[in-house]
């Protein structure tokens, strides 16, 4: 008998230890609709959403009051868990509410950045559906044909923001992706890339940047740096040019922007070309050039081997690492923001740390600005645009106010990541060297140091204060004016840039984008690092995806 | 009228109803209860899912039925190429890996057991032992900065004595990739499969080695007819039971694969990883369809094992 007994005890102990795992698990799925404030779209209601946003109008977004707006996000929004997150949530409950004279809240869902497409795709699969997400432009194309965005062109051509709009053709590309409607917005450039150089290296092996003007000046460079000693290490030959994260970034639009003097006039990627005709770039002889470029690059070891399998991250941290053997001269990265934060690893791991941007080269002519990240409402497909005008205003409209709310999207929170009140504080106050005061009047604007590293200042929240598409009012106008490597690293590429072609759209890109993919990442790799003639692996290019290609083509050039 | 039942030797069965026989057990069916619950929702619950493999299944939308179609695109549509080549990436990395770590092991495990000093021994074990619980990413990390290409890799600058231009990039060269692949395995797992053959070594009846020595027989000898046949039994049934898990291949691979070795290294896991993770708006029915041929054949892989486990040990194994 007390075998039975102990027998159902422990029965009954398992069962109730699996339903507590279980209830637990579903007390938090990601986006679950219960916590969104408002109610997930059925997916039968999304497929007929577009036509239903079709038909809006400015609807009367005042008589809908939303108390809860769900924003899935990705790593751009700096103000991350680590770094003052719930102080900018809590400041812009309280202003949106105090602006819209209810309480709301905003409900951020901040994803993993390199794993968004994942984790994206998993929040939609699941039924509960965010209120507003933020998409590459490449990855919004895709979702736009769903139908599962609210067209918002009329919503955007009356919004208040558009009394102080500074940029409106950033929107232009949005509008393309629509056919003409706007199904999502931008509200800053998308930025790009820029060549950074070590200006001690220059020096030491005595080159003057003002002299590299053509490919061929960049690519004396390259070899100086690999063949003589520019970190003054006293060996020759243990330094590399250039390096980047991947000889072609596939997965990332405008995917040439980590190589841009190699790649020169090449777009290989599905493009429009200047007569508007669709075409496979990846196939033009610009391309071919470009991967024999890149192919004697590696033969000369001008370029880290490694670059190959490089991430974004293992490519910088190689460059500003502190034993700069093994490391390169130059690296193509992101403009504005990271000019200063290279600068300040170059610094913070004791390295010479001035860097100086090169001009784009005769061969490039300008900078690539990618096509601006779009934020999207998602339409509940009820044939009613009031809740969606109302997220439009709460979200959209407080963001680009020109006042404290765009204020909470460019810098984060007050007196967490800005403040104007009097103050002073040290930097590296344990290294003499490397120690920096600083000291602030009352009522004089200024950046606090960044949370997770005490030892620098916080450059930005969401927003690129020079980049955002609508200027700052009144008193705040002076905010977006504060100075440093970053202003200026956005002013060069603001005079440096043109813009990215338009991403393509078409059902059967959507279907073997990962095969396309695959197969440019293969020839890439077979070319540069293999040897493989450029001729040869287009051919085996074509055979393995010509035919998809020529379908997408079809699709796209038929429905202009 | 119930039908009797007989056994062998002709004698009535005699037994009693079912559930009779449920209540007199009633103890044990309780406490199976909440396992066949935990099975049902964590392994045959989620099995349902491979009906997507039937549909176009995305992120947003109705999941639409288009039968075959995700079938006719990985074995002779878009994805066809890519598709044969992970899956006979995937036996030949498999059961070669098998073999060498197997082979290994043995050799290992027999060199242990004839060493002769203690201390030497143990620590020896511990040695090896210890690179199984590293994770695939650390590994993956260490042997790449071995094996870099750049200016700071150790081998190539021990090979080469710093002179760049003749590195080798072992893990982007299609000639190296499946050796450095086989080795970094050897590395990491001879000495965890070392565990099962020391125990079956230890087992040995001493008095085999004792009338070997009355024999005269040295010590090849007596590893050669006396440790290596007490091996063999445990060897086929790891050999077989690794065998049917052939198909699971995955973190090995994506850890230290990349694109200049997708023919040589690409394997069915790594193939449905990029098919779905690298797609803005993935197809989860072609990825279910692909996983599910590979459930499939890991499952014939299985049956197969088993029958040959009855055919060489007399006794299968499920």
């Amino acid at each position: 008998m007390k075998r039975k007994v102990l027998a159902a005890l422990l029965a009954a102990s398992m069962v109730v230890s699996l339903t507590a795992c279980g209830g637990g698990g579903a007390a938090q799925p990601a986006g679950d609709a219960g916590s969104a404030g408002t109610e997930a779209p059925a997916k039968e209601e999304v497929a007929g959403g577009s036509e239903a946003a079709e038909g809006s109008e400015e609807a009367a977004a005042g008589d809908y009051q939303l108390d809860q707006i769900t924003m899935v996000v990705d790593g751009t929004l700096n103000a991350n868990l680590d770094n003052g997150q719930k102080e900018f949530n809590d400041q812009w409950d309280a202003y949106v509410s105090e602006k819209l004279g209810h309480s709301i809240h905003l409900d951020i869902q901040q994803q993993d950045h390199s794993g968004y497409f994942d984790a994206v795709g998993r929040i939609f699969a699941s039924g509960s559906y965010p209120d507003v997400i933020l998409m590459p432009a490449s990855m919004f194309s895709q979702y736009v044909n769903t139908g599962i965005f609210w067209d918002m062109t009329e919503a955007y051509d009356n919004a208040d923001f558009q009394s102080r709009m500074l940029y409106p053709t950033v929107n232009d590309s949005v509008k393309r992706i629509g056919d003409g409607r706007m199904y999502g917005i931008s509200p800053a450039y998308g930025n790009g890339c820029v060549t950074y150089i070590k200006k001690a290296w220059l020096d030491n092996v005595g080159i003057d940047i003002s002299t590299v003007k053509t490919f061929d000046d960049y690519y004396k460079m390259l070899k100086a740096f690999h063949e003589e000693d520019p970190d003054g290490n006293g060996v020759k030959g243990d330094t590399y040019g250039v390096i980047s994260s991947g000889y072609l970034k596939t997965e990332e639009a405008p995917y040439i922007m980590y190589l841009p003097e190699f790649w020169q006039d090449a777009y290989p990627a599905i493009y429009p070309n200047a007569e508007g005709v669709w075409v496979d770039g990846f196939q033009e002889q610009a391309t071919k050039d470009a991967l024999e470029r890149i192919h004697q690059a590696y033969v000369d070891g001008v370029i880290d081997p490694v670059s190959l399998t490089a991430g974004t991250k293992d490519a910088r941290e190689k460059w500003f690492s502190a034993d700069q053997a093994g490391s390169a001269g130059t690296l193509s990265y992101w403009a504005g923001t990271w000019f200063q934060t290279l600068t300040e690893n170059l610094e913070k791991n004791e390295v010479e740390s001035e860097v100086v941007m090169l001009e784009p080269i005769e061969e490039v002519g300008a900078y690539i600005n990618r096509e601006a990240y779009v934020w999207g409402i998602i339409d509940d497909g009820d044939g009613d645009s009031s809740r969606e005008q109302a997220i439009f205003d709460a979200f959209f409209e407080t963001m680009l106010d020109g006042e404290r709310g765009q204020l909470l999207w460019t810098y984060g929170a007050e007196d967490v990541h800005w403040s104007t009140k009097a103050e002073k504080f040290t930097t590296n106050a344990d290294d003499p060297e490397k120690k920096k005061d600083y000291e602030y009047a009352d009522g004089e604007f200024h950046l606090k140091q960044a949370l997770n590293d005490p030892n620098t200042i916080w450059k930005k929240n969401y927003l690129e204060p020079a980049l955002t598409i609508c200027g700052m009012k009144d008193e705040y106008a002076d905010y977006v004016q504060v100075g440093g490597l970053a202003k200026e690293g956005n002013e060069f590429f603001t005079a440096h840039m043109k813009d990215a072609p338009a991403t393509p759209s078409s059902e059967t890109l959507t279907e073997a984008e990962g095969t396309i993919k695959d197969a440019k990442d293969k020839l890439i790799a077979s070319v540069v690092v293999d040897g493989v003639d450029v001729e040869t692996a287009m051919q085996n290019y074509v055979a393995a995806v010509g035919p998809i290609v020529e379908q997408v083509l079809t699709e796209l050039n038929s429905a202009e | 009228m119930a039908k009797k039942k007989f056994s062998k030797s002709g004698i009535e069965i005699r037994q009693k109803p079912l559930g009779l026989r449920m209540w007199n057990c009633r103890g044990y069916y309780v406490m199976f209860l909440p396992v066949f619950i935990f099975v049902l929702i964590f392994y045959y619950w989620p099995m349902l899912g491979v009906r997507y493999s039937f549909y176009d299944y995305k992120p947003v939308g109705t999941p639409k039925f288009i039968g075959l179609d995700n079938f006719t695109k990985m074995f002779t549509g878009i994805g066809a190429g890519a598709f044969w080549t992970s899956f006979g990436n995937t036996l030949v990395l498999s059961v070669v890996k098998l073999i060498i770590t197997t082979v290994a092991s043995v050799v290992v495990s027999v060199f242990i057991f004839e060493m002769g000093n203690m201390i030497v021994k143990k620590t020896l074990q511990t040695i090896i032992y210890l690179p199984h619980f590293m994770s695939w990413a650390v590994v993956a990390s260490i042997f790449s900065l071995f094996l870099s290409p750049s200016a700071t890799g150790m081998v190539n600058n021990i090979l080469f004595h710093g002179d760049t231009s003749k590195f080798i990039y072992f893990l982007a060269d299609v000639k190296w990739w499946r050796p450095i692949f086989y080795m970094i395995n050897l590395w990491k797992e001879t000495g965890w499969g070392t565990i099962i053959f020391l125990a079956t070594l230890s087992g040995i009846n001493p008095e085999q080695y004792e009338a070997a020595d009355i024999d005269g027989a040295t010590r090849m000898q007596k590893i050669r007819y006396v440790t290596i046949p007490a091996l063999m039994n445990t060897i086929i049934t790891v050999l077989i039971l690794n065998l049917a898990k052939v198909m699971n291949m995955f973190e090995s691979v994506f850890v230290t694969y990349n694109a200049a070795v997708y023919d040589k290294a690409d394997v069915i896991s790594t193939y449905i990883y990029r098919q779905t993770f690298a797609n803005a708006l993935p197809n989860y029915g072609y990825s279910t369809a692909v996983g599910l041929f590979k459930s499939l054949v890991g499952c014939v892989l299985v049956l197969f094992c088993n029958w040959l486990s009855k055919k060489t040990r007399g006794r299968g194994i499920i």
